[in-house]
């Protein structure tokens, strides 16, 4: 059954989307929540995949880039409409709804703004289930859905639609969108509705609706479970600040290592790459990807980012479990620990 | 001997302090010639909004993403949006606002020449002397902050102008409304200044930071936005230094908050994106952030000799060209 997401629903999806989102900032979190606020109306229509004519053609809607690039440089307001239409005039299809990438803050909320420009539904799920850096890392990909033809919009006026092979989008990309000066917005994995429903992780967009709700545990916005690995105090934070690494990823490639303040006081190390892959408890592996591992600060339950850890901050790190395709062969080589780098 | 003052109604409170013990509670007139300095604790929220003329540099946006509302008091009058047709119409704004056509993105590139044309007609034709400037990129790169500011004080003469770039924060709507809240205290805060300066005269006066630690008058008179919750924080500074201290339970909050206030150092913080290719220049682009940060604590009070940096913060940006970087630094000074 649809359901509308209007302006309480819309502060329900920000507050829930930044539960276990890395890489927020409040800032650009806070632009794209006034932006959305500003041109839904009365609500954009939320559907499940399921409900649509299996013919619909859909069309993935995301955020690509720095979320810091964004706080700094508005958007003129066009972009995610100007993104679709560049994709329906190169296939020759009209989109009759849009879905999310993943639900990662600002990308929860950019179908919104897309679907309210376009008359269209938002369909009820996303691409992850949980977030991954590169736009491929994705269950659409994992289900035989290729990124491309990918269409990418800056604010500056910028339009470039992308055509490769589907393991060459973020290489791509990444120069495209620097050159847009840090952030565009993507439309991609162009689809039909009946595949869509194949590919997707169902009603992700209504659990975080939930989740959003004052007193929710945050529990509710991990679908396929979370636990807690430790409460602990950082020590110590290596290369966050170093320089002039190999860059395979968007970021630097850094340590952080946490002491446990209860139990067993397991010193506990987080290999992170953009966000973190990979948890050690006394030298032996306790989580890895693509199982998602995030740091929440014990004083404001807010998720820690990479580069934002310190020396001396308490933390709960717990490890969201993956949808079950990630587990997959397949989805062990998009989104496992290989895909960043670390052969273990 | 310092003095410490909690703005509190009907009267300020005045407590004298020595080598950081809380002495006593005094009055203006009694510390008058013995005080070495004076430490204020404001929190700035009952101070008279002036209203601001609020200029951006970039494109054009969503109106919902305009210059930002509710800040330097008056009704709406008027937002033009110079060269760029209806854009900023609908904005929730300051008395007057206007985007005007310029900027740099996060990489340094200029975006669009500005319009400095744009910039003289609306400060000529805006009837204000308060401006707040924030332009997109200015973290990395002020000029096209500078050139406005330039503009609008040959344009108005006696005009006080706010840059946002001097709050450094993220985020182009926050630091506009930092700049805008900053330009809106200025002529409130300038007589607060007055005032003290003439209850309490030959001790300089400092005033308590929102983030912790003093600034000079001075620097007050030019960022007061520094200093919006001075009382809050110096309270909490007062109740953790007199924690356990006999008798710390029958003293009021303005005591503890003038006591507070005392006991903090002349600070500064300067944050910056800087680009930086390589160990070398960014240990340059450092040590120029350094420099200024360390400028500018002497600015907020610190004895030329006792400034010293106390925190240096780098974090690389993440899905950013390689070698950008959010640089903090903050660097204090001895006591007053």
């Amino acid at each position: 059954m649809s359901r509308l997401i209007g302006p309480a629903e819309l502060d329900l999806l920000a507050a829930g989307a930044r539960l276990l989102a890395t890489g927020a900032s409040e800032s650009s979190s806070a632009l794209v929540r006034d932006w959305a606020a500003s041109v839904i109306g009365a609500g954009v229509e939320l559907v499940a995949a399921g409900e649509l004519d299996p013919g619909t053609w859909c069309a993935a809607v995301t955020l690509v880039g720095s979320t810091t690039a964004l706080s700094e440089q508005l958007p003129r307001g066009d972009e995610p409409a100007r993104a679709v239409r560049a994709l329906e005039g190169r296939l020759g299809r009209r989109a009759g709804a849009v879905v999310a990438l993943n639900l990662a803050a600002e990308n929860a909320l950019m179908p919104l703004v897309a679907a309210a420009a376009l008359d269209v539904p938002v369909v009820d799920g996303d691409g992850t289930g949980r977030v991954f850096p590169l736009v491929e890392q994705s269950t659409y990909t994992l289900g035989g859905v290729s990124a491309v033809p990918l269409a990418i919009a800056g604010a500056s006026g910028e339009l470039a639609v992308l055509e490769t092979a589907p393991d060459r989008v973020e290489e791509l990309l990444r120069p495209v969108v620097l050159a847009m000066g840090g952030w565009g917005v993507a439309a991609c994995y162009p689809m039909e509705a009946g595949e869509l429903a194949r590919v997707l992780v169902p009603g992700t967009v209504s659990r975080l609706l939930e989740a959003g709700e004052k007193g929710a545990p945050r529990e509710v916005a991990a679908p396929f479970g979370v636990r807690t690995l430790c409460r602990g105090r950082i020590l110590a934070v290596e290369g966050s600040s170093g320089h002039g690494g190999e860059l395979a990823m968007p970021s630097l490639p850094s340590s952080i290592v946490v002491q446990e303040l209860e139990g067993l006081r397991r010193l506990v190390r987080l290999e992170a790459h953009n966000e973190i892959v990979l948890a050690l408890a006394d030298g032996a592996v306790v989580a890895r990807a693509p199982d998602q591992i995030c740091m929440i600060a014990c004083g404001d339950g807010l998720v820690v980012d990479v580069d934002k850890a310190e020396p001396g901050l308490e933390v709960e790190v717990m490890t969201v479990t993956a949808a079950p395709v990630w587990h997959t062969e397949a989805g062990l080589a998009l989104g496992g620990l290989r895909a960043f780098g670390i052969r273990l | 001997m310092i003095v410490g003052v909690a703005l509190a109604r009907p009267a300020p409170v005045v407590v004298a302090v020595r080598d950081g013990a809380l002495l006593r509670s005094a009055t203006a007139r009694a510390v008058t010639g013995t005080a070495r300095a004076v430490c204020v604790a404001a929190d700035l929220d009952t101070v008279p909004l002036a209203p601001v003329a609020a200029i951006r540099v970039g494109g054009p946006c969503p109106p919902a993403l305009g210059p930002a509302a509710g800040l330097g008091g008056g009704a709406a009058e008027s937002t033009e949006a110079v060269g760029q047709g209806d854009v900023a119409e609908a904005a929730v704004r300051p008395p007057a606002a206007v985007i005007v056509r310029g900027g740099h993105s996060l990489t340094g590139r200029p975006l669009a020449p500005l319009d400095l044309d744009a910039v003289r007609r609306f400060a000529a034709g805006c009837g204000l002397r308060d401006f707040a400037v924030t332009a997109t990129g200015s973290p990395v790169l002020a000029d096209h902050e500078l050139a406005v500011a330039a503009a609008v004080a040959a344009e108005v003469p006696g005009a006080r102008i706010t840059l946002s770039y001097e709050f450094g924060r993220p985020g182009l709507r926050e630091r506009e409304r930092s700049a805008i809240r900053n330009a809106a205290l200025g002529p409130g805060a300038g007589r607060l200044a007055d005032r003290l300066a003439h209850d309490f005269p030959g001790a300089p006066l400092y005033f308590a930071r929102s983030d912790g630690g003093l600034v000079s008058a001075h620097y007050f008179r030019r960022y007061p936005a520094a200093c919006d919750g001075g009382h809050a924080v110096s309270l909490a500074a007062g109740r953790t230094a007199l924690a356990g201290a006999p008798g710390e339970a029958e003293v009021s909050d303005d005591v503890v908050a003038a006591y507070g206030a005392t006991l903090g150092r002349p600070q500064a913080r300067v944050e910056r994106i800087v680009q930086a290719r390589g160990r070398a220049e960014l240990d340059r682009a450092l040590a120029d952030v350094g420099d200024e940060a360390l400028t500018r604590a002497v600015s907020a009070g610190a004895a030329p000799g006792s400034a010293r940096i106390t925190e240096t913060t780098v974090n690389p940006l993440s899905y950013l060209p390689d070698g950008l970087y959010r640089v903090r630094v903050t660097a204090e000074g001895g006591p007053p």
